[in-house]
C-alpha cells in the first residue's frame, strides 16, 4: 500500500521508504520532514525549522540503505528510491552514543535546573536511557563562570551543548550576530554577550537566543522563577508597538511571570526587549491605580472613593456643561493602547452621550498625516503590504523617516533579514540608524524636506522615463499638474534643499523605480511636520509613478506606533469618521449609525485633539473626557496643553497609573489593562488579532467597557450590558471594512486583515490591487515648504526627538521593568562631534537645550550619528523630556505637530 | 567599512602557513621504528585540533577516542578499552559530517586490524612489542642497511676510498647505486626536520667519481672452506651473494646465460643513466675476490638441469631476475614493429642500437623501463615518441625525474588512455594505436586509483614501432618442475631466503619480489650468502677495517640541498653519455656537512649502535 502525502501536479514526488513503509513526498524535502509526515519523530537537538539545520548533534541520524555512514536527516534531501530506517539497532546505538558524549560535556544537575522538565536535552536522556556520560569531557575544564551580569539574560556554559541554535537564531532571526562562536575546534565555546560588559554590545536584549536554547545554557532569567508544571500560557498579543507581535503571557499563581514567542503572522516566533522582558511587569506594578480617585477642590489633594461616587459624579459633571455650554463643549481622547471594543465605545459615549464629535486617538500626534494624506490619495489611510510580504521577497526597501530597529523591533530584524538575503536598501534618515550601516545608499537628509526628496525623486524617475506609464493612465489622476510640478525639482536643487548629494539621489531613483518588487516604508519622520501631510502623499505619488501599488512585495507602508493605534482609528476615534472611515458630514452614513444607535447625532465634524488644547485655553471646550493617553507628556509644548488642561472646567482620565495628565484630573477613573481583558489589537498591518485575559487581580478596578457602559446609562443613553465579543459584534454590523470579523473566528485561528467584508471574506492582505478604495489613485501636488521653525542665530540646531529600543512612548509601562531603565534610564541628546566640539562639550556633559518656549536639562551624546546643527532626543524620559520645548506647530490637514523639527540652542551646564 | 577586504601580509592564515610547512616536515621525517599506536595517537591529535567544533562525533568523540588511545599506550588499557576504542571509532565514522572527523576513526580502525598484535603486546604486556625501536632512518630505510652517516663523513673527511669500502662492507654495488638506486635512505632523513633530506646518492656518486670502486681493493678474502657453492644469475643479487659468499671463503660458480654479467643492470638500463663501464667497475671488484668463476652463456633449466646443480654444490643460490617482458593481449600485437621493452633494452645493452631514424615510436606503460625505453628510442633519432599511458602522470610508477626527463628531451606523454588495438597494413607492418579515452576511478586496494573507461570515442596514434613496457615476469618454468614453489610468478622463500622444500636452495631478487629495484636485489643477496654460511655450519665474519670519523656538532642553520644538474636536453638526447653532471667538490662539502650524524646523535648511540 502506498500513502501519499503529498502530491500536487506541477512539483515533482519521490518515492521512498520509512521503516518499510513506501511513501511520496516532495522533492527536495529533508528526510526529517518526510518522516514526520509518515508520523515518525526522530529526536533533534541543532535543528530548528527554517533556521538552523547544521546537522551538529547527530541525534537525528538514520539509516538508508546503501550508504555505509548514517545521515542526518535534517539537512539530508529525499532522493528517489531511498529506503531509510529511523530505529534501526545501529541508529539507536548511535544516538545513544551522541547523546553519551553531549552529556560529557554538560552538567547534569537537572533537579537544579529552572529548565527541569522544559529540557529538550533531559527529555531525550530519559528516552534512550542515557542520562550519564561514561566520558569525562575535557571542555569542563576550560568552562569560564557563569555570563549573567545582562538585567535579562544569562549564560551558564557547564550546561552548554554547543548546538548553535542560538547563534543562528540571532544571525537569522534577528538578523543580529552578536551571539557567536568563540574559541574553536574542541574548546568551542559560546560568546554570550551577558557579561559586564553587556552594555556595549551590539546585543539587542531580545532573548530570541534563550528561547531557542534546548537546555538550561541560555536563559531568560524569569525563566529561573518557575517549573515548567507551574504555569499556564495565554495566547495573545503584544502590547507595545504596532508589529502585533503573538506571545502567551506565562502565568503562574496568578502572576505573569515570563512570556513566550508565538508563530504569529507577523512576528514568526520573535520578540524584541519590550515584548519578551518589558510587556507585563507594569500589569503588576504597587504603582497601578487601584480605587477611584476624585480631587478635593479645597486642598487639592485626591480621596479616595467609590465606583458609584466617581461615576455619578463625572456623568453629572459632563451633563452639566452639554446643558450649559453645548455638546461642543465636550471632548473625549480615546487611547490607541486600548482594545478595539473599548475604544468603539468611547467614541460610542462621546457621539451619543456628549452629542459631539470631538473624539480623538494619539494618532493625532504620530500617524494622523497617514490616515489623512493616505486617504485622500489611495482611499485608505493604512498599510498597504503585510510585513511579511515586504520583507520577505524583495528586491529593494526604501526606508524613509524610519527607525524600526529601533521603534518596532521585530519588523526592524525582518528588514535586517531581508537585506541579508541580498535585498537592496535606501535608507532616508537625517540620522546613522542602525539600518544604515546596512543600506546601499544613505540619504542623510535635512529634518524637514521629505516634500522636496520625493518630487527630487520624481523629477529623476520622469527625466529618464522609468515612470509605469500603463499604470498612471489606468489608474490614476492629477497627473500632468504633479508632473509640472516636480520639473522644477533638480537633482541639483534637491540636493541643495535636504544636503544631500545629487548623484546619490537620482541612483536612488533609479534603484527604487527600477527594482520588480520594492516597498516604501515609512513611520514619524515622514509625518511629524507641519508638511506631514503632504509628505505622505508625496510618497504615495512617488509609488504611484512606478506602479508599485496593489502587488506583492511594493506599497506604502506606514508603520504604525502603538499596538492599536490603527484600531482606534478604525473604530472612529477621530473627529471627522464613524468607525471604518464612514464620515461623519456625509448624511447616509450619519444616517446609518443614528438607526443603528438610536439616537439622533451631531453633524458637524469635531475638533482634533491638537486643536482641543487651544480650545481649551480659548474656552471654547470645558470639560475633557481623557482615556489612557498622557498628552502632557506626549504632546507638544507640555506648558501649553498644562495651561489647557488646568482651564477646563472637568477634567476625567480614565488611566492605569497616576501619569502627569492625570494628576490634573478632577476625577480618576481606575482601569485595567490588556492583561485583563478580551478584545481584539488591530495591528500596523491592518490584522485584528484577539487580546485574551491572562490575570484578574485583587484591586477595585473595573474593565474599561464597563465603566463606559455604566457611564453611559449614566449619561441618559441606554447602552445594554455586553462583553467584549458582543461589542465586536456591534463594530461587524456598522463598520463594512470590519463586517466578517469575529471574536469566534480569530479564536478559531483564522488570521483576518481588513477589509474583511462578510464572515466567508478571507480578510485583504495586499490593498489596492486592481482597483484603489478611493477608485483612481490621486497625484497629490505638493510643493516643498520650509518647517515651521527654523534655526535662526539665537537657536541655531534643529532638534529632532524619537524613540530607543527599550522604552514605549510615555514609559509608562516600559519604566516599571527596572532592567528596561537599567539598558536605558535617562535622557539624553545626541550631538554632532563638531558641534560639541565648538560649544566645548565632551560626550557625557550636562547640557542645557532651550527653545522658545522653554529649557530643558539632559546630558549630551557627541557622534557622527546626526548631522552638524542638527541633534536628536527621545521622548522617553521626564528627566528632560524635550517635549517641552517641541513647537506645537500643526499641519494643515491632519493637524499633527512638527515634533521632527525645532529650532534650539544648546549649552554645557555651567 | 565595506564587507570586504584584503588579506595583509604577514596575516593570520599566512602565519599559520610556516607552522604548517613545519608540520609537513615533521611527518615527512617522521623516524622508522615508533610505536605505530603513537603514530595513531599523533594522527589523532591533529585531527582532533582540526576539529572545527560544529559536531559531537569529531569535537567530542576524538577527545575521548584520544584518552582511550592514551590509556593503551600508558598500559592501563584492557581488552574492555579495545573494545570501547573500536565502537567509539565506529561511531565517529559512521556519524561524523565532515573527513575531519571520519576519516581518523577510520584510519583508526584500519589500524587496529594492520597492528592488531601491537594493540595487543600493550595491552597483555604494557609494552611495545621486540621489532618497535627507534633507528638511524638512513640506515633503517637502505635494504642493504649501509652505513651511510659513516660514509658521508668519510667522504667530508675526502677518504673516498674509505667510503666506497664502508659501502662495501654492505653492499657490492657502490657504482651501480650512486647511479642509480632509488634512493629510499632519504625517505626519512633527518635533515627535513630542518631543510630537505641529504642527497645521498649524490654524495655516493661524488665518492665513486673520486675513486673508482675497482681501485679500492676488497678486504681479505678467507682462507678456502672447500665448499662449492652455485649462483644462478649473475644480476645485482646473484653478484652480491658471490661477492659475500667469496669473502666467507667459499667457492663460487656463477652461472650467466649472456656473455657478460651484470644482468639487467647492463641488459636492461641505458648507458645514459648508467654507463657500462663503470658497471664494469663494480664488477672487477667483485670478482677481484678471486674466489669466483663464472659460467658464461649458459642457462640454467636448458643447457644444464636444476638437479644437477643440486646434486653437485653445496647450495645454490636462485637469482635469475624477471627477464620476461609482460605481453599485452591485444588485437594486432602480433604485427611486425610491435616488440617488447626488455627485448629492445637488452638489444641495446648488447650494442645492437636500432635506427629509428624518420620512425614514429609509440610506448605503452609508465614504469621506469617505459622511460628507459623512450629516452632510448629519441637517442636512436625517432622522429617522434609518444608514451601512452592509462592513468594520470602523477600515478606513473616511473621516478619523477625519469618522467621529467624524457619530457625535456620531447617525449610526448598521453595519459589516461588505454591501449585498444593495433593497426597493421597489409603486409602485417604496425601503422597506429587506437587508444581509449578513461577517467580516473575509485582508489583499489593497492591505494592507486583505477581507471576506467570515459566512454568517449577512441583515437588513433599513427606510428611505425610498438614498445610494450607494461612489466616482466620471471621465467620460472624449469625450477617449478624443480619443485620450487611459485607464487604469482614469484618463488616462495623465507625471509632468510630458503626455500623451504629445498634445503640447500635459495632464491632472492628480482625473482622473488617481482621487479624491484637494484638495492632490494643486493640486500636479497647478501641475506642469502649470510644464510647459505650458516647453512652450511659457520658464522663466517666479513673483515673491514675502516674507522669512521667522530661526529661533529650539528649544522643547524637550514642549507638548500644540492642537487644533480643534468646536460641540456637538446644535446643530451643525441648521445648516451651519462644525463647527470658531476658533483663538484665543494657542493659535496657543503652538503656531507648537513648529515646530522643520526648514527651519534639520539638514538643512534643506544645499545652499542643502532642500524
Amino acid at each position: 500500500m502506498v500513502a501519499v502525502y503529498w502530491k500536487e501536479a506541477e512539483i515533482k514526488v519521490v518515492n521512498i521508504s520509512i521503516d518499510g513503509v513506501m511513501i511520496q513526498v516532495k522533492e527536495g524535502s529533508s528526510i526529517l520532514k518526510a518522516a514526520e509526515l509518515s508520523g515518525r519523530k526522530i529526536p533533534t537537538l541543532c535543528y530548528l525549522e527554517g533556521v538552523s539545520d547544521i546537522g551538529s548533534c547527530r541525534l537525528c541520524v538514520v539509516e538508508v540503505e546503501g550508504m555505509e555512514q548514517l545521515v542526518t536527516s535534517c539537512n539530508t534531501k529525499v532522493m528517489e528510491g531511498m529506503a531509510i530506517q529511523t530505529e534501526s539497532g545501529k541508529v539507536i546505538q548511535a544516538r545513544k552514543m551522541a547523546l553519551n558524549l553531549i552529556l560529557s560535556n554538560h552538567e547534569y544537575d537537572c533537579n537544579h535546573c529552572a529548565k527541569n522538565g522544559d529540557c529538550q536535552l533531559q527529555s531525550y536522556s530519559l528516552e534512550y536511557g542515557v542520562t550519564e556520560s561514561t566520558y569525562s569531557g575535557t571542555r569542563r575544564n576550560i568552562h569560564s563562570q557563569d555570563v549573567d551580569s545582562h538585567p535579562f539574560l544569562s549564560y551558564n556554559p557547564k550546561l552548554c551543548i554547543q548546538c548553535q541554535r542560538c547563534v543562528n537564531t540571532c544571525l537569522k532571526v534577528a538578523g543580529r550576530r552578536a551571539i557567536t562562536s568563540g574559541k574553536a575546534g574542541t574548546f568551542t565555546v559560546i560568546n554570550a554577550p551577558f557579561g559586564n560588559e553587556w552594555k556595549s554590545t551590539i546585543c539587542e536584549s531580545c532573548g530570541n537566543c534563550a528561547r531557542a536554547c534546548p537546555t538550561g545554557a541560555l536563559m531568560v532569567k524569569r525563566r529561573k522563577d518557575y517549573e515548567s508544571w507551574e504555569v499556564k500560557k495565554v495566547l495573545t498579543t503584544c502590547a507595545h508597538c504596532g508589529t502585533g507581535c503573538q506571545y502567551s503571557l506565562i502565568i503562574k499563581d496568578n502572576k505573569i511571570v515570563d512570556t513566550k514567542a508565538e508563530q504569529g503572522p507577523a512576528n514568526k516566533g520573535r520578540l524584541c526587549v519590550k515584548g519578551r522582558s518589558g510587556s507585563f511587569d507594569f500589569v503588576h506594578s504597587k504603582e497601578r491605580l487601584q480605587y477611584p480617585l476624585i480631587k478635593n477642590k479645597i486642598t487639592g489633594e485626591f480621596e479616595r472613593a467609590s465606583w458609584e461616587e466617581a461615576l455619578n459624579m463625572v456623568a453629572t459633571k459632563f451633563m452639566e456643561i452639554k446643558k450649559n455650554y453645548g455638546p461642543d463643549a465636550l471632548a473625549g481622547f480615546a487611547c490607541s493602547r486600548s482594545p478595539n471594543e473599548d475604544v468603539y465605545l468611547m467614541q460610542k459615549l462621546v457621539r451619543t452621550c456628549f452629542g459631539t464629535n470631538n473624539i480623538d486617538n494619539c494618532a493625532r500626534v504620530c500617524h494622523s498625516a497617514s490616515v489623512t494624506g493616505l486617504s485622500m490619495t489611495l482611499g485608505s489611510g493604512a498599510m498597504t503590504n503585510p510585513i511579511q510580504d515586504i520583507t520577505s521577497d524583495v528586491d529593494c526597501i526604501l526606508l524613509v523617516g524610519a527607525n524600526p530597529e529601533e521603534a518596532h523591533p521585530v519588523i526592524g530584524m525582518q528588514i535586517r533579514n531581508a537585506v541579508e538575503k541580498g535585498a537592496r536598501l535606501i535608507v532616508v534618515d537625517p540620522r546613522d540608524i542602525g539600518l544604515s550601516k546596512q543600506a546601499d545608499i544613505h540619504l542623510k537628509l535635512k529634518p524637514g524636506t521629505n516634500v522636496a526628496f520625493t518630487n527630487g525623486m520624481m523629477h529623476q524617475i520622469l527625466e529618464e522615463g522609468l515612470e509605469d506609464k500603463e499604470f498612471i493612465k489606468t489608474r490614476t489622476e492629477g497627473f500632468d499638474v504633479l508632473a509640472e510640478i516636480v520639473k522644477e525639482y533638480t537633482p541639483e536643487r534637491v540636493g541643495k534643499i535636504c544636503h544631500i548629494e545629487p548623484e546619490k539621489l537620482k541612483e536612488a531613483a533609479r534603484m527604487y523605480a527600477t527594482a520588480k518588487k520594492a516597498p516604501i516604508i515609512y513611520c514619524l519622520g515622514v509625518t511629524e511636520h507641519s508638511t506631514g501631510t503632504e509628505g505622505v502623499m508625496s510618497i504615495s505619488n512617488l509609488a504611484m509613478m512606478v506602479g508599485k501599488l496593489g502587488r506583492a512585495g511594493c506599497g506604502v507602508n506606514p508603520l504604525r506606533g502603538q499596538n492599536n493605534v490603527q484600531g482606534a482609528c478604525d473604530m472612529g476615534a477621530m473627529p471627522g469618521d464613524y468607525p471604518g472611515y464612514q464620515k461623519v458630514n456625509h448624511p447616509a452614513v450619519r444616517e446609518k449609525f443614528e438607526k443603528a444607535w438610536g439616537v439622533s447625532l451631531n453633524p458637524e465634524p469635531g475638533l482634533r485633539s491638537t486643536d482641543v488644547f487651544p480650545a481649551a485655553i480659548e474656552g471654547n471646550i470645558k470639560g475633557l473626557f481623557i482615556y489612557g493617553e498622557d498628552p502632557v507628556v506626549s504632546d507638544p509644548d507640555t506648558k501649553h496643553v498644562i495651561k489647557a488642561l488646568e482651564s477646563l472646567d472637568f477634567l476625567v482620565v480614565e488611566e492605569l497609573f497616576m501619569t502627569e495628565t492625570a494628576k490634573l484630573a478632577d476625577v480618576i477613573l481606575p482601569g485595567r489593562s490588556y492583561a485583563e481583558k478580551e478584545g481584539t489589537f488591530t495591528n500596523t498591518e491592518r490584522r485584528v488579532q484577539r487580546v485574551r485575559k491572562a490575570v484578574e487581580l485583587d484591586h477595585e478596578t473595573r474593565l474599561d467597557t464597563d465603566i463606559l457602559i455604566d457611564l453611559m446609562n449614566r449619561m441618559g443613553y441606554p447602552q445594554p450590558q455586553v462583553c467584549a465579543s458582543e461589542i465586536m459584534e456591534e463594530i461587524a454590523l456598522v463598520t463594512p471594512s470590519y463586517g466578517g470579523i469575529s471574536h469566534e473566528r480569530l479564536d478559531a485561528g483564522e488570521t483576518l486583515q481588513w477589509p474583511c467584508t462578510d464572515k466567508e471574506h478571507p480578510g485583504t492582505p495586499i490593498m489596492h490591487a486592481g482597483r484603489f478604495t478611493r477608485g483612481l489613485g490621486w497625484f497629490f501636488p505638493s510643493e516643498y515648504k520650509t518647517s515651521a521653525e527654523l534655526p535662526d542665530d539665537e537657536y541655531p540646531f534643529i532638534m529632532m526627538t524619537g524613540r530607543i529600543l527599550a522604552h514605549y512612548n510615555t514609559r509608562a509601562m516600559t519604566g516599571k521593568t527596572p532592567g528596561l531603565m537599567e539598558i536605558e534610564g535617562t535622557s539624553f541628546i545626541e550631538i554632532n562631534h563638531q558641534d560639541a566640539k565648538a560649544l566645548g562639550i565632551i560626550n557625557g556633559d550636562k547640557v542645557m537645550v532651550t527653545s522658545r518656549r522653554g529649557t530643558i536639562k539632559t546630558t549630551a551624546r557627541v557622534s557622527n550619528k546626526v548631522s552638524k546643527s542638527e541633534c536628536w532626543m527621545p521622548f522617553h524620559f521626564p528627566d528632560g523630556n524635550p517635549n517641552w520645548i517641541t513647537n506645537a506647530a500643526l499641519d494643515e490637514y491632519a493637524r499633527i505637530p512638527e515634533y521632527k523639527v525645532t529650532a534650539v540652542k544648546i549649552m554645557k551646564e555651567e | 567599512m565595506s564587507k570586504y577586504k584584503l588579506e595583509q601580509p604577514g596575516n593570520q592564515n599566512e602565519k599559520l602557513q610556516l607552522l604548517y610547512n613545519k608540520f609537513k616536515q615533521k611527518i615527512e621525517s617522521y623516524p622508522v621504528g615508533v610505536c605505530p599506536l603513537t603514530v595513531q595517537m599523533s594522527l589523532l591529535q591533529t585531527s582532533k585540533n582540526q576539529t572545527c567544533g560544529k559536531c559531537v562525533p569529531c569535537r567530542d568523540g576524538l577527545v575521548q577516542l584520544e584518552k582511550l588511545l592514551q590509556e593503551i599506550i600508558d598500559g592501563n588499557g584492557t581488552k574492555n578499552t579495545l573494545r570501547e576504542l573500536k565502537v567509539l571509532a565506529e561511531y565517529i565514522r559512521d556519524n561524523a559530517d565532515c573527513a575531519i572527523g571520519y576519516e581518523p576513526a577510520d584510519s583508526m580502525l584500519k589500524g587496529m586490524e594492520l597492528f592488531k598484535e601491537e594493540y595487543l603486546n600493550h595491552i597483555i604486556m604494557h609494552v611495545c612489542g621486540e621489532e618497535i625501536q627507534q633507528k638511524v632512518p638512513c640506515i633503517a630505510m637502505c635494504p642493504s642497511h649501509v652505513d651511510i652517516p659513516g660514509y658521508l663523513a668519510l667522504i667530508g673527511e675526502e677518504d673516498y676510498a674509505g667510503a666506497v669500502n664502508l659501502i662495501r662492507k654492505e653492499n657490492p654495488f657502490p657504482t651501480a647505486c650512486a647511479m642509480i638506486c632509488e634512493h629510499p635512505c632519504e625517505e626519512h632523513c633527518r635533515r627535513s626536520m630542518i631543510d630537505s633530506p641529504l642527497n645521498i646518492r649524490g654524495l655516493k656518486k661524488f665518492a665513486v667519481d673520486q675513486m673508482a670502486a675497482d681501485l679500492v681493493p676488497v678486504p681479505e678474502v678467507n682462507v678456502a672452506t672447500g665448499r662449492k657453492i652455485a649462483v644462478v644469475g649473475g644480476g645485482p643479487s646473484g653478484m652480491t651473494a658471490a661477492y659475500f659468499l667469496a669473502l666467507m671463503g667459499h667457492k663460487v660458480i656463477i652461472y650467466e646465460e649472456n656473455v657478460k654479467l651484470g644482468g639487467m643492470l647492463r641488459y636492461g638500463i641505458p648507458n645514459y643513466r648508467f654507463p657500462k663501464d663503470r658497471l664494469d667497475e663494480d664488477i672487477r671488484a667483485i670478482l677481484s675476490t678471486g674466489n669466483i668463476d663464472v659460467k658464461y652463456n649458459v642457462t640454467v633449466g636448458k643447457e644444464i638441469a636444476i638437479q644437477e646443480l643440486y646434486d653437485n654444490y653445496d647450495a645454490v643460490y636462485i637469482a635469475i631476475g624477471a627477464q620476461a617482458a609482460k605481453k599485452l593481449s591485444l588485437e594486432g600485437t602480433n604485427s611486425s614493429n610491435v616488440f617488447s621493452a626488455v627485448d629492445m633494452l637488452r638489444g641495446v645493452g648488447y650494442g645492437n642500437l636500432p635506427d629509428y631514424s624518420g620512425k614514429r615510436v609509440v610506448v605503452i606503460g609508465g614504469g621506469n623501463v617505459a622511460m628507459d625505453c623512450a629516452r632510448t628510442a629519441i637517442r636512436c633519432k625517432a622522429e617522434e615518441v609518444t608514451i601512452v599511458y592509462r592513468r594520470r602522470q602523477e600515478d606513473m610508477t616511473a621516478l619523477a625525474t625519469e618522467v621529467e626527463g624524457a619530457i625535456r628531451e620531447g617525449v610526448e606523454l598521453v595519459t589516461l588512455q588505454a591501449p585498444l588495438r593495433i593497426e597493421a597494413d597489409d603486409s602485417g607492418t604496425c601503422t597506429a594505436l587506437w587508444i581509449q579515452p578513461q577517467i580516473i576511478g575509485t582508489y583499489d586496494r593497492n591505494g592507486r586509483p583505477r581507471p576506467v573507461n570515459a566512454k568517449k570515442s577512441p583515437n588513433k596514434i599513427p606510428c611505425d614501432i610498438i614498445l610494450i613496457a607494461i612489466g616482466q615476469d620471471i621465467e620460472s618454468e624449469p625450477f617449478e618442475q624443480f619443485g620450487i614453489p611459485v607464487d604469482g610468478n614469484c618463488f616462495i622463500t623465507t625471509n632468510q631466503c630458503e626455500v623451504k622444500v629445498k634445503p640447500g636452495i635459495f632464491a632472492g631478487g628480482d625473482c622473488v619480489t617481482g621487479p624491484a629495484t637494484v638495492i632490494k636485489a643486493v640486500g636479497a643477496g647478501k641475506t642469502a650468502a649470510y644464510a647459505i654460511d650458516e647453512y652450511l655450519g659457520y658464522h663466517h665474519k666479513i673483515i673491514s677495517e675502516v674507522r669512521i670519523p667522530d661526529a661533529r656538532p650539528n649544522h643547524r642553520m637550514p642549507t638548500g640541498r644540492v642537487n644533480f644538474t643534468e646536460r641540456e636536453a637538446r644535446v643530451r638526447k643525441l648521445d648516451f653519455l651519462p644525463v647527470e653532471n658531476e658533483m663538484s667538490f665543494e657542493e659535496a662539502m657543503q652538503e656531507t656537512s648537513r648529515c646530522l650524524r643520526c648514527d651519534h646523535y639520539g638514538c643512534g648511540v643506544l645499545e652499542g649502535g643502532r642500524d
